[in-house]
Protein backbone atom coordinates (compact mmCIF):
# COMPACT_ATOMS: atom_id res chain seq x y z
CA UNK A 1 0.00 0.00 0.00
CA UNK A 2 1.03 3.64 0.20
CA UNK A 3 4.64 4.07 1.24
CA UNK A 4 4.29 7.83 1.69
CA UNK A 5 5.37 9.16 5.07
CA UNK A 6 2.86 11.37 6.79
CA UNK A 7 3.53 14.34 9.02
CA UNK A 8 1.35 14.57 12.11
CA UNK A 9 1.13 17.35 14.64
CA UNK A 10 0.69 14.95 17.56
CA UNK A 11 3.43 13.14 19.43
CA UNK A 12 3.06 10.09 21.66
CA UNK A 13 5.03 10.14 24.91
CA UNK A 14 5.51 6.45 25.84
CA UNK A 15 6.82 7.22 29.37
CA UNK A 16 3.54 8.93 30.24
CA UNK A 17 1.22 6.36 28.63
CA UNK A 18 -0.56 4.17 31.19
CA UNK A 19 -2.21 1.95 28.58
CA UNK A 20 -5.74 3.07 29.50
CA UNK A 21 -6.92 2.87 25.81
CA UNK A 22 -9.15 5.97 26.03
CA UNK A 23 -7.48 7.40 22.92
CA UNK A 24 -7.76 4.07 21.06
CA UNK A 25 -11.53 4.11 21.56
CA UNK A 26 -12.17 7.69 20.40
CA UNK A 27 -10.09 7.58 17.20
CA UNK A 28 -12.47 7.90 14.21
CA UNK A 29 -10.11 6.12 11.81
CA UNK A 30 -8.90 3.35 14.16
CA UNK A 31 -5.33 4.68 13.85
CA UNK A 32 -4.28 3.87 17.43
CA UNK A 33 -3.39 0.53 19.01
CA UNK A 34 -2.01 -0.44 22.38
CA UNK A 35 0.93 -2.76 21.80
CA UNK A 36 3.37 -3.89 24.48
CA UNK A 37 1.50 -1.71 26.98
CA UNK A 38 2.18 1.49 25.02
CA UNK A 39 0.02 3.28 22.48
CA UNK A 40 1.16 3.30 18.83
CA UNK A 41 -0.02 5.43 15.90
CA UNK A 42 -0.54 4.25 12.33
CA UNK A 43 0.53 7.42 10.49
CA UNK A 44 -1.27 6.50 7.27
CA UNK A 45 -4.65 6.36 9.05
CA UNK A 46 -4.38 9.45 11.28
CA UNK A 47 -6.35 12.52 10.13
CA UNK A 48 -5.09 14.88 12.89
CA UNK A 49 -8.51 15.43 14.39
CA UNK A 50 -7.03 15.74 17.89
CA UNK A 51 -9.71 13.59 19.55
CA UNK A 52 -6.95 11.48 21.18
CA UNK A 53 -5.26 14.57 22.60
CA UNK A 54 -8.49 15.64 24.28
CA UNK A 55 -9.18 12.10 25.52
CA UNK A 56 -5.81 11.49 27.20
CA UNK A 57 -5.79 12.25 30.93
CA UNK A 58 -2.07 11.60 31.35
CA UNK A 59 -0.47 14.05 28.94
CA UNK A 60 0.84 11.15 26.89
CA UNK A 61 -0.27 12.68 23.59
CA UNK A 62 1.33 16.05 23.00
CA UNK A 63 0.46 18.50 20.29
CA UNK A 64 3.03 20.01 17.99
CA UNK A 65 3.02 23.55 16.65
CA UNK A 66 5.89 25.73 15.45
CA UNK A 67 8.03 27.64 17.89
CA UNK A 68 7.94 31.43 17.64
CA UNK A 69 11.69 31.42 16.86
CA UNK A 70 11.00 30.16 13.32
CA UNK A 71 9.75 33.60 12.27
CA UNK A 72 13.22 35.12 12.83
CA UNK A 73 14.71 34.09 9.51
CA UNK A 74 12.29 36.14 7.37
CA UNK A 75 12.69 39.79 6.41
CA UNK A 76 8.92 40.37 6.56
CA UNK A 77 6.65 38.36 8.83
CA UNK A 78 2.88 38.17 8.57
CA UNK A 79 0.56 36.43 11.03
CA UNK A 80 -2.89 35.28 9.90
CA UNK A 81 -5.16 34.56 12.84
CA UNK A 82 -7.95 32.01 12.87
CA UNK A 83 -11.42 33.31 13.73
CA UNK A 84 -11.53 31.33 16.98
CA UNK A 85 -8.66 33.51 18.35
CA UNK A 86 -11.15 36.27 19.18
CA UNK A 87 -13.03 34.06 21.63
CA UNK A 88 -10.03 33.24 23.79
CA UNK A 89 -9.58 36.51 25.69
CA UNK A 90 -11.57 37.67 28.71
CA UNK A 91 -13.64 40.86 28.88
CA UNK A 92 -10.76 42.99 30.19
CA UNK A 93 -8.77 42.44 26.99
CA UNK A 94 -10.14 43.80 23.73
CA UNK A 95 -9.84 41.90 20.46
CA UNK A 96 -7.64 44.75 19.13
CA UNK A 97 -5.29 44.35 22.08
CA UNK A 98 -5.06 40.61 21.62
CA UNK A 99 -4.33 41.10 17.95
CA UNK A 100 -1.73 43.77 18.71
CA UNK A 101 0.05 41.22 20.87
CA UNK A 102 1.26 39.57 17.67
CA UNK A 103 3.14 42.75 16.67
CA UNK A 104 4.87 42.56 20.03
CA UNK A 105 5.78 38.97 19.32
CA UNK A 106 7.76 40.16 16.31
CA UNK A 107 5.31 40.10 13.41
CA UNK A 108 5.31 43.02 10.97
CA UNK A 109 1.62 42.73 10.21
CA UNK A 110 -1.43 40.81 11.37
CA UNK A 111 -4.32 39.69 9.16
CA UNK A 112 -7.36 37.73 10.19
CA UNK A 113 -9.36 34.96 8.60
CA UNK A 114 -12.49 36.99 9.37
CA UNK A 115 -11.45 39.58 6.77
CA UNK A 116 -12.16 37.24 3.90
CA UNK A 117 -15.09 35.11 5.01
CA UNK A 118 -17.64 37.30 3.23
CA UNK A 119 -15.68 36.97 -0.03
CA UNK A 120 -15.46 33.23 0.58
CA UNK A 121 -19.25 33.14 0.74
CA UNK A 122 -19.47 34.75 -2.72
CA UNK A 123 -16.80 32.41 -4.12
CA UNK A 124 -18.57 29.34 -2.72
CA UNK A 125 -21.94 30.43 -4.17
CA UNK A 126 -20.31 30.91 -7.56
CA UNK A 127 -18.64 27.49 -7.29
CA UNK A 128 -21.96 25.87 -6.38
CA UNK A 129 -23.74 27.48 -9.34
CA UNK A 130 -20.91 26.44 -11.69
CA UNK A 131 -21.14 22.81 -10.55
CA UNK A 132 -24.87 22.01 -10.59
CA UNK A 133 -24.20 18.33 -11.35
CA UNK A 134 -22.28 17.83 -8.08
CA UNK A 135 -24.63 17.61 -5.12
CA UNK A 136 -23.79 18.36 -2.43
CA UNK A 137 -20.53 20.32 -2.57
CA UNK A 138 -18.58 19.69 0.64
CA UNK A 139 -16.58 22.40 2.43
CA UNK A 140 -12.79 22.14 2.46
CA UNK A 141 -12.00 24.42 5.45
CA UNK A 142 -11.32 21.68 7.93
CA UNK A 143 -8.09 19.78 7.10
CA UNK A 144 -9.18 16.81 9.23
CA UNK A 145 -12.34 16.40 7.19
CA UNK A 146 -10.43 16.63 3.91
CA UNK A 147 -8.18 13.82 5.14
CA UNK A 148 -11.15 11.86 6.49
CA UNK A 149 -12.69 11.92 3.01
CA UNK A 150 -9.36 10.85 1.48
CA UNK A 151 -8.99 7.85 3.78
CA UNK A 152 -12.57 6.68 4.39
CA UNK A 153 -14.78 8.24 1.68
CA UNK A 154 -12.61 8.57 -1.45
CA UNK A 155 -15.72 8.29 -3.65
CA UNK A 156 -16.72 11.74 -2.35
CA UNK A 157 -13.45 13.50 -3.28
CA UNK A 158 -15.08 15.05 -6.41
CA UNK A 159 -17.66 16.65 -4.09
CA UNK A 160 -15.03 18.69 -2.22
CA UNK A 161 -15.00 22.43 -2.82
CA UNK A 162 -11.82 22.90 -4.83
CA UNK A 163 -11.01 26.29 -3.35
CA UNK A 164 -8.42 26.78 -0.60
CA UNK A 165 -9.56 27.38 2.99
CA UNK A 166 -9.88 31.10 3.94
CA UNK A 167 -6.51 31.33 5.69
CA UNK A 168 -4.71 29.82 2.70
CA UNK A 169 -6.60 32.11 0.32
CA UNK A 170 -5.34 35.00 2.45
CA UNK A 171 -1.79 33.60 2.39
CA UNK A 172 -1.83 33.63 -1.42
CA UNK A 173 -3.27 37.14 -1.50
CA UNK A 174 -0.82 38.60 1.03
CA UNK A 175 2.21 36.86 -0.47
CA UNK A 176 1.47 38.63 -3.76
CA UNK A 177 0.62 41.94 -2.12
CA UNK A 178 3.63 42.03 0.22
CA UNK A 179 6.11 40.95 -2.44
CA UNK A 180 5.05 43.74 -4.80
CA UNK A 181 4.56 46.49 -2.18
CA UNK A 182 7.70 45.76 -0.15
CA UNK A 183 9.82 44.78 -3.20
CA UNK A 184 10.69 41.46 -1.58
CA UNK A 185 11.31 38.02 -2.96
CA UNK A 186 8.77 35.40 -1.90
CA UNK A 187 11.47 33.57 0.10
CA UNK A 188 11.96 36.67 2.29
CA UNK A 189 8.28 36.79 3.27
CA UNK A 190 7.28 34.52 6.13
CA UNK A 191 3.55 33.79 6.46
CA UNK A 192 2.41 32.11 9.66
CA UNK A 193 -1.02 30.89 10.66
CA UNK A 194 -2.21 31.23 14.25
CA UNK A 195 -4.23 28.06 14.54
CA UNK A 196 -6.83 26.45 16.83
CA UNK A 197 -6.07 22.80 16.11
CA UNK A 198 -3.43 20.26 15.16
CA UNK A 199 -4.95 19.56 11.75
CA UNK A 200 -4.15 23.14 10.71
CA UNK A 201 -0.53 22.57 11.77
CA UNK A 202 -0.39 19.43 9.66
CA UNK A 203 -2.03 21.23 6.74
CA UNK A 204 0.73 23.86 6.82
CA UNK A 205 3.52 21.28 6.99
CA UNK A 206 2.02 18.76 4.59
CA UNK A 207 -0.62 20.57 2.53
CA UNK A 208 -3.01 18.68 0.24
CA UNK A 209 -3.73 20.01 -3.22
CA UNK A 210 -1.72 23.24 -3.15
CA UNK A 211 -0.17 24.52 -6.37
CA UNK A 212 2.45 26.72 -4.73
CA UNK A 213 4.13 27.23 -1.38
CA UNK A 214 1.71 29.06 0.87
CA UNK A 215 2.59 29.18 4.54
CA UNK A 216 5.85 28.93 6.47
CA UNK A 217 4.60 27.75 9.81
CA UNK A 218 1.68 27.31 12.20
CA UNK A 219 1.71 28.70 15.71
CA UNK A 220 -0.75 27.56 18.34
CA UNK A 221 -3.40 29.99 19.62
CA UNK A 222 -2.49 28.76 23.10
CA UNK A 223 1.13 29.93 22.69
CA UNK A 224 0.01 33.36 21.52
CA UNK A 225 -2.46 33.56 24.42
CA UNK A 226 0.36 32.75 26.81
CA UNK A 227 2.54 35.52 25.36
CA UNK A 228 -0.24 38.13 25.38
CA UNK A 229 -1.19 37.39 28.98
CA UNK A 230 2.43 37.51 30.14
CA UNK A 231 3.02 40.89 28.44
CA UNK A 232 -0.43 42.40 28.80
CA UNK A 233 0.59 45.72 30.45
CA UNK A 234 3.01 46.59 27.68
CA UNK A 235 0.57 45.57 24.92
CA UNK A 236 -2.29 47.54 26.47
CA UNK A 237 -0.13 50.65 26.71
CA UNK A 238 0.50 50.50 22.96
CA UNK A 239 -2.07 52.42 20.91
CA UNK A 240 -1.25 51.17 17.39
CA UNK A 241 -4.61 50.88 15.62
CA UNK A 242 -5.62 47.39 14.52
CA UNK A 243 -8.15 46.55 11.82
CA UNK A 244 -10.86 44.10 12.81
CA UNK A 245 -13.61 42.45 10.78
CA UNK A 246 -16.14 41.45 13.42
CA UNK A 247 -18.79 40.02 11.10
CA UNK A 248 -16.49 37.39 9.64
CA UNK A 249 -15.53 36.13 13.08
CA UNK A 250 -18.62 33.99 13.16
CA UNK A 251 -17.00 31.38 10.93
CA UNK A 252 -15.34 29.90 14.01
CA UNK A 253 -18.81 28.74 15.08
CA UNK A 254 -20.49 25.77 13.46
CA UNK A 255 -23.85 26.67 11.99
CA UNK A 256 -22.85 30.06 10.69
CA UNK A 257 -20.95 29.42 7.46
CA UNK A 258 -23.83 27.49 5.89
CA UNK A 259 -26.23 30.35 6.74
CA UNK A 260 -23.93 32.98 5.29
CA UNK A 261 -23.28 31.08 2.09
CA UNK A 262 -27.01 30.60 1.67
CA UNK A 263 -28.60 33.54 -0.15
CA UNK A 264 -31.99 31.82 -0.25
CA UNK A 265 -31.47 30.24 -3.66
CA UNK A 266 -29.64 27.12 -2.44
CA UNK A 267 -29.89 24.59 0.37
CA UNK A 268 -27.06 24.38 2.86
CA UNK A 269 -26.29 22.55 6.09
CA UNK A 270 -23.64 22.73 8.81
CA UNK A 271 -22.38 19.59 10.53
CA UNK A 272 -19.88 19.44 13.37
CA UNK A 273 -18.23 16.71 15.42
CA UNK A 274 -16.29 14.02 13.60
CA UNK A 275 -18.76 11.20 14.32
CA UNK A 276 -21.69 13.28 13.04
CA UNK A 277 -19.65 14.08 9.95
CA UNK A 278 -18.98 10.36 9.35
CA UNK A 279 -22.73 9.64 9.55
CA UNK A 280 -23.45 12.42 7.06
CA UNK A 281 -20.74 11.23 4.66
CA UNK A 282 -22.28 7.73 4.71
CA UNK A 283 -25.64 9.28 3.82
CA UNK A 284 -24.11 11.30 1.00
CA UNK A 285 -22.46 8.16 -0.36
CA UNK A 286 -25.94 6.59 -0.62
CA UNK A 287 -27.27 9.73 -2.37
CA UNK A 288 -29.57 10.50 0.56
CA UNK A 289 -28.66 14.18 0.74
CA UNK A 290 -28.82 15.09 -2.93
CA UNK A 291 -31.20 17.99 -2.25
CA UNK A 292 -28.39 19.92 -0.55
CA UNK A 293 -26.12 22.19 -2.57
CA UNK A 294 -23.45 22.88 0.04
CA UNK A 295 -22.60 21.16 3.31
CA UNK A 296 -20.10 22.57 5.80
CA UNK A 297 -18.23 19.89 7.71
CA UNK A 298 -16.20 20.51 10.84
CA UNK A 299 -14.34 17.81 12.73
CA UNK A 300 -14.61 19.60 16.08
CA UNK A 301 -17.95 19.81 17.85
CA UNK A 302 -19.26 23.42 17.56
CA UNK A 303 -16.67 24.30 14.91
CA UNK A 304 -13.12 25.67 15.17
CA UNK A 305 -13.75 27.02 18.69
CA UNK A 306 -13.57 23.33 19.68
CA UNK A 307 -9.97 22.86 18.45
CA UNK A 308 -7.47 21.43 20.95
CA UNK A 309 -4.99 24.32 20.63
CA UNK A 310 -7.55 26.84 21.94
CA UNK A 311 -7.44 27.84 25.57
CA UNK A 312 -11.06 28.70 26.29
CA UNK A 313 -14.08 26.45 26.63
CA UNK A 314 -15.85 26.47 23.24
CA UNK A 315 -19.15 27.76 24.63
CA UNK A 316 -17.48 30.70 26.38
CA UNK A 317 -15.60 31.44 23.14
CA UNK A 318 -18.84 31.32 21.14
CA UNK A 319 -20.56 33.71 23.52
CA UNK A 320 -17.64 36.17 23.37
CA UNK A 321 -17.52 36.08 19.58
CA UNK A 322 -21.27 36.71 19.37
CA UNK A 323 -20.89 39.59 21.84
CA UNK A 324 -18.09 41.09 19.73
CA UNK A 325 -20.16 40.83 16.56
CA UNK A 326 -23.21 42.45 18.16
CA UNK A 327 -21.28 45.46 19.43
CA UNK A 328 -19.13 46.23 16.43
CA UNK A 329 -19.73 48.00 13.16
CA UNK A 330 -19.35 45.91 10.05
CA UNK A 331 -16.50 46.55 7.67
CA UNK A 332 -16.24 45.40 4.07
CA UNK A 333 -13.16 43.95 2.50
CA UNK A 334 -12.96 44.85 -1.14
CA UNK A 335 -9.71 44.65 -3.03
CA UNK A 336 -8.90 44.53 -6.75
CA UNK A 337 -5.80 42.33 -6.34
CA UNK A 338 -7.90 39.79 -4.43
CA UNK A 339 -10.54 39.72 -7.17
CA UNK A 340 -7.84 39.45 -9.87
CA UNK A 341 -6.21 36.49 -8.14
CA UNK A 342 -9.59 34.83 -7.78
CA UNK A 343 -10.42 35.37 -11.46
CA UNK A 344 -7.02 33.87 -12.37
CA UNK A 345 -7.98 30.71 -10.39
CA UNK A 346 -5.09 31.28 -7.99
CA UNK A 347 -7.16 30.12 -5.00
CA UNK A 348 -7.96 26.78 -6.59
CA UNK A 349 -6.93 23.40 -5.25
CA UNK A 350 -5.52 20.50 -7.29
CA UNK A 351 -8.00 17.56 -7.37
CA UNK A 352 -7.12 15.48 -4.33
CA UNK A 353 -5.87 11.90 -4.44
CA UNK A 354 -7.43 9.21 -2.29
CA UNK A 355 -5.44 7.84 0.64
CA UNK A 356 -7.13 4.46 0.89
CA UNK A 357 -6.52 2.78 4.22
CA UNK A 358 -9.53 0.53 4.30
CA UNK A 359 -8.44 -2.17 1.81
CA UNK A 360 -7.13 -5.34 3.45
CA UNK A 361 -4.84 -6.02 0.49
CA UNK A 362 -3.76 -4.44 -2.82
CA UNK A 363 -5.20 -7.44 -4.64
CA UNK A 364 -8.97 -7.99 -4.47
CA UNK A 365 -8.66 -11.79 -4.41
CA UNK A 366 -6.23 -11.69 -1.49
CA UNK A 367 -8.40 -9.12 0.26
CA UNK A 368 -11.42 -11.43 -0.06
CA UNK A 369 -9.45 -14.35 1.37
CA UNK A 370 -8.40 -12.16 4.28
CA UNK A 371 -11.98 -11.02 4.82
CA UNK A 372 -13.10 -14.63 5.02
CA UNK A 373 -10.41 -15.34 7.63
CA UNK A 374 -11.45 -12.20 9.55
CA UNK A 375 -15.09 -13.33 9.59
CA UNK A 376 -14.03 -16.75 10.92
CA UNK A 377 -11.95 -15.13 13.69
CA UNK A 378 -14.82 -12.76 14.53
CA UNK A 379 -17.01 -15.74 15.38
CA UNK A 380 -14.51 -16.71 18.08
CA UNK A 381 -14.37 -13.21 19.60
CA UNK A 382 -16.89 -12.00 22.21
CA UNK A 383 -18.05 -8.92 20.27
CA UNK A 384 -17.83 -6.65 23.31
CA UNK A 385 -15.49 -4.08 21.73
CA UNK A 386 -13.99 -3.70 25.22
CA UNK A 387 -10.59 -2.61 23.91
CA UNK A 388 -8.73 -4.68 26.55
CA UNK A 389 -6.63 -6.26 23.77
CA UNK A 390 -5.49 -2.81 22.68
CA UNK A 391 -7.59 -2.73 19.50
CA UNK A 392 -10.60 -0.40 19.25
CA UNK A 393 -13.04 -3.21 18.40
CA UNK A 394 -13.26 -6.98 17.96
CA UNK A 395 -13.30 -6.51 14.19
CA UNK A 396 -10.13 -4.39 14.39
CA UNK A 397 -8.48 -7.19 16.41
CA UNK A 398 -9.57 -9.76 13.84
CA UNK A 399 -8.07 -7.60 11.07
CA UNK A 400 -4.84 -7.21 13.03
CA UNK A 401 -4.63 -10.98 13.61
CA UNK A 402 -4.96 -11.65 9.88
CA UNK A 403 -2.38 -8.93 9.17
CA UNK A 404 0.01 -10.71 11.56
CA UNK A 405 0.04 -7.83 14.03
CA UNK A 406 -1.88 -9.51 16.88
CA UNK A 407 -2.86 -12.95 18.17
CA UNK A 408 -6.14 -14.55 19.14
CA UNK A 409 -4.79 -14.90 22.69
CA UNK A 410 -4.67 -11.11 22.96
CA UNK A 411 -8.39 -11.34 23.75
CA UNK A 412 -8.46 -11.83 27.49
CA UNK A 413 -12.24 -12.15 27.62
CA UNK A 414 -12.08 -15.16 25.31
CA UNK A 415 -9.22 -16.64 27.35
CA UNK A 416 -11.19 -16.25 30.55
CA UNK A 417 -14.31 -17.80 29.06
CA UNK A 418 -12.33 -20.73 27.67
CA UNK A 419 -10.81 -21.29 31.09
CA UNK A 420 -14.25 -21.28 32.72
CA UNK A 421 -15.59 -23.74 30.16
CA UNK A 422 -12.62 -26.06 30.71
CA UNK A 423 -13.09 -25.92 34.46
CA UNK A 424 -16.79 -26.72 34.02
CA UNK A 425 -15.92 -29.91 32.17
CA UNK B 1 -46.15 -13.00 -12.92
CA UNK B 2 -44.06 -10.37 -14.65
CA UNK B 3 -40.33 -10.36 -15.38
CA UNK B 4 -37.90 -7.62 -16.27
CA UNK B 5 -34.38 -8.01 -17.67
CA UNK B 6 -31.80 -5.31 -18.17
CA UNK B 7 -28.10 -5.56 -18.98
CA UNK B 8 -25.86 -2.57 -19.54
CA UNK B 9 -24.53 -2.35 -23.08
CA UNK B 10 -21.20 -4.17 -23.40
CA UNK B 11 -21.78 -6.20 -20.23
CA UNK B 12 -23.91 -8.92 -21.88
CA UNK B 13 -21.15 -11.52 -22.25
CA UNK B 14 -19.87 -11.12 -18.71
CA UNK B 15 -23.34 -11.21 -17.24
CA UNK B 16 -24.30 -14.31 -19.27
CA UNK B 17 -21.08 -16.09 -18.34
CA UNK B 18 -21.72 -15.37 -14.67
CA UNK B 19 -25.28 -16.65 -14.84
CA UNK B 20 -24.27 -19.80 -16.74
CA UNK B 21 -21.20 -20.80 -14.71
CA UNK B 22 -22.88 -20.02 -11.34
CA UNK B 23 -19.62 -19.58 -9.38
CA UNK B 24 -19.46 -19.90 -5.58
CA UNK B 25 -19.30 -16.55 -3.75
CA UNK B 26 -16.31 -15.96 -1.46
CA UNK B 27 -18.30 -13.94 1.08
CA UNK B 28 -22.04 -13.92 1.70
CA UNK B 29 -24.01 -11.46 3.80
CA UNK B 30 -27.66 -11.72 4.90
CA UNK B 31 -30.05 -9.16 6.32
CA UNK B 32 -33.74 -9.19 7.07
CA UNK B 33 -35.74 -6.01 6.50
CA UNK B 34 -38.78 -5.22 8.61
CA UNK B 35 -41.93 -3.62 7.20
CA UNK B 36 -41.81 0.17 7.53
CA UNK B 37 -38.68 -0.11 9.67
CA UNK B 38 -37.32 3.24 8.48
CA UNK B 39 -35.21 3.62 11.62
CA UNK B 40 -32.94 0.71 10.74
CA UNK B 41 -33.12 1.06 6.97
CA UNK B 42 -29.62 1.54 5.63
CA UNK B 43 -27.90 -1.01 7.87
CA UNK B 44 -27.57 -3.66 5.15
CA UNK B 45 -26.30 -1.26 2.49
CA UNK B 46 -23.93 0.29 5.05
CA UNK B 47 -22.38 -3.10 5.91
CA UNK B 48 -22.14 -4.15 2.27
CA UNK B 49 -20.47 -0.84 1.42
CA UNK B 50 -17.94 -1.33 4.23
CA UNK B 51 -17.12 -4.85 3.02
CA UNK B 52 -16.43 -3.54 -0.49
CA UNK B 53 -14.21 -0.77 0.88
CA UNK B 54 -12.24 -3.44 2.73
CA UNK B 55 -11.66 -5.52 -0.35
CA UNK B 56 -10.47 -2.44 -2.21
CA UNK B 57 -13.22 -1.92 -4.80
CA UNK B 58 -12.78 1.26 -6.87
CA UNK B 59 -14.49 4.24 -5.24
CA UNK B 60 -16.71 5.11 -8.23
CA UNK B 61 -18.01 1.52 -8.37
CA UNK B 62 -18.50 1.55 -4.63
CA UNK B 63 -20.69 4.62 -4.94
CA UNK B 64 -22.90 2.83 -7.49
CA UNK B 65 -23.28 -0.21 -5.25
CA UNK B 66 -24.07 2.05 -2.28
CA UNK B 67 -26.81 3.90 -4.18
CA UNK B 68 -28.40 0.82 -5.78
CA UNK B 69 -28.33 -1.20 -2.57
CA UNK B 70 -29.71 1.60 -0.43
CA UNK B 71 -32.55 2.24 -2.88
CA UNK B 72 -33.42 -1.46 -2.89
CA UNK B 73 -33.39 -1.53 0.90
CA UNK B 74 -35.67 1.51 1.09
CA UNK B 75 -38.01 -0.04 -1.50
CA UNK B 76 -38.53 -3.12 0.67
CA UNK B 77 -38.93 -1.02 3.81
CA UNK B 78 -41.48 1.27 2.20
CA UNK B 79 -43.53 -1.08 0.04
CA UNK B 80 -43.25 -4.67 1.28
CA UNK B 81 -44.33 -6.60 4.34
CA UNK B 82 -40.69 -7.34 5.02
CA UNK B 83 -37.94 -9.03 3.09
CA UNK B 84 -34.37 -10.24 2.85
CA UNK B 85 -31.18 -8.83 1.39
CA UNK B 86 -28.60 -11.38 0.39
CA UNK B 87 -25.22 -10.21 -0.93
CA UNK B 88 -22.79 -12.51 -2.73
CA UNK B 89 -19.31 -11.09 -3.05
CA UNK B 90 -17.06 -12.45 -5.81
CA UNK B 91 -13.54 -11.41 -6.83
CA UNK B 92 -14.86 -9.48 -9.84
CA UNK B 93 -18.46 -8.57 -9.02
CA UNK B 94 -21.13 -8.23 -6.38
CA UNK B 95 -24.56 -9.81 -6.71
CA UNK B 96 -27.30 -8.50 -4.45
CA UNK B 97 -30.55 -10.47 -4.27
CA UNK B 98 -33.48 -8.76 -2.60
CA UNK B 99 -36.62 -10.78 -1.95
CA UNK B 100 -39.79 -9.61 -0.30
CA UNK B 101 -43.38 -10.53 0.26
CA UNK B 102 -45.87 -7.79 -0.31
CA UNK B 103 -47.91 -6.12 -2.92
CA UNK B 104 -45.69 -7.16 -5.82
CA UNK B 105 -45.07 -4.91 -8.80
CA UNK B 106 -47.93 -4.73 -11.25
CA UNK B 107 -46.15 -3.12 -14.17
CA UNK B 108 -42.36 -3.16 -13.87
CA UNK B 109 -41.81 -1.20 -17.11
CA UNK B 110 -43.92 1.63 -15.73
CA UNK B 111 -41.95 1.67 -12.45
CA UNK B 112 -38.81 2.25 -14.51
CA UNK B 113 -40.17 5.63 -15.64
CA UNK B 114 -38.67 8.29 -13.34
CA UNK B 115 -41.35 9.92 -11.21
CA UNK B 116 -43.85 7.06 -11.35
CA UNK B 117 -44.63 5.97 -7.82
CA UNK B 118 -47.05 3.62 -6.09
CA UNK B 119 -46.01 4.79 -2.62
CA UNK B 120 -48.78 5.18 -0.03
CA UNK B 121 -49.40 8.49 1.75
CA UNK B 122 -47.69 7.09 4.85
CA UNK B 123 -44.49 6.40 2.91
CA UNK B 124 -44.59 9.81 1.23
CA UNK B 125 -44.95 11.48 4.63
CA UNK B 126 -41.69 9.76 5.60
CA UNK B 127 -39.99 11.62 2.75
CA UNK B 128 -39.77 8.66 0.39
CA UNK B 129 -41.83 7.66 -2.65
CA UNK B 130 -40.50 10.12 -5.23
CA UNK B 131 -40.66 7.45 -7.89
CA UNK B 132 -36.93 7.27 -8.44
CA UNK B 133 -36.16 3.98 -6.70
CA UNK B 134 -36.09 1.51 -9.59
CA UNK B 135 -34.77 4.02 -12.17
CA UNK B 136 -31.90 4.83 -9.80
CA UNK B 137 -31.14 1.17 -9.25
CA UNK B 138 -31.10 0.58 -13.00
CA UNK B 139 -28.86 3.58 -13.61
CA UNK B 140 -26.23 2.23 -11.24
CA UNK B 141 -26.45 -1.45 -12.12
CA UNK B 142 -24.68 -3.54 -14.78
CA UNK B 143 -27.29 -6.31 -14.86
CA UNK B 144 -30.73 -6.23 -13.32
CA UNK B 145 -33.42 -8.89 -13.06
CA UNK B 146 -36.83 -8.46 -11.46
CA UNK B 147 -39.55 -11.06 -11.05
CA UNK B 148 -42.78 -10.16 -9.37
CA UNK B 149 -46.19 -11.66 -8.71
CA UNK B 150 -49.06 -9.35 -7.86
CA UNK B 151 -49.94 -9.86 -4.21
CA UNK B 152 -47.06 -12.29 -3.77
CA UNK B 153 -43.34 -11.99 -3.83
CA UNK B 154 -40.77 -9.83 -5.61
CA UNK B 155 -37.19 -10.85 -6.38
CA UNK B 156 -34.71 -8.25 -7.48
CA UNK B 157 -31.21 -9.20 -8.56
CA UNK B 158 -28.49 -6.57 -8.95
CA UNK B 159 -25.10 -7.34 -10.48
CA UNK B 160 -22.31 -4.79 -10.48
CA UNK B 161 -18.83 -5.52 -11.87
CA UNK B 162 -15.80 -3.94 -10.19
CA UNK B 163 -14.19 -3.05 -13.51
Amino acid sequence: MSKKTYFHAIKLIPEKCTGCTKCVRVCPTEALRLRNKVVELDASRCIDCGKCVAACSFGAIETYADDLQVIGKFAYKLAIISTSFAGQFGDGISYETAKRGLLHMGFDAVASEAMVTEMMGLMIREYVSNHPHIKPILSSNCPSIVRLIQVRFPSLLPNLLHIEAPMSVLATYFRNKICSEQKLDSSEVGIFLIVPCVSQVTAVHQPEGTYVHLEDGAISIGDVYQYVMANIKEIQADTTPMEVYPKGLSWAISGVEAEEVNDGSIRTMDVSGVHNVIDILHNIENNQLGVYDYIVLNSCANGCVGGVLNVENPFVAISRIRHLMRNATHKDFHDQLFIDLYRQDRFNVIPLEPRPIMALDDNIKNALTKMKQINEILEKLPGLDCCACGCPSCSALAEDIVAGKAELDDCIVRMRRLKETNRGE
Amino acid sequence: MSRYWYTREGMENRANRFRQTKPQPVITMDYSIGQHDFVNAGKASGDIKLALKKIGVDSAVLRRVAIACYEAEINVTAHAEGGLIHANIFPDLIQIIVTDTGPGIDDIEQCMVPGYSTATDYVREMGFGAGLGLPNIKKNTDALFIESTKGGHTVLEIIIFYE
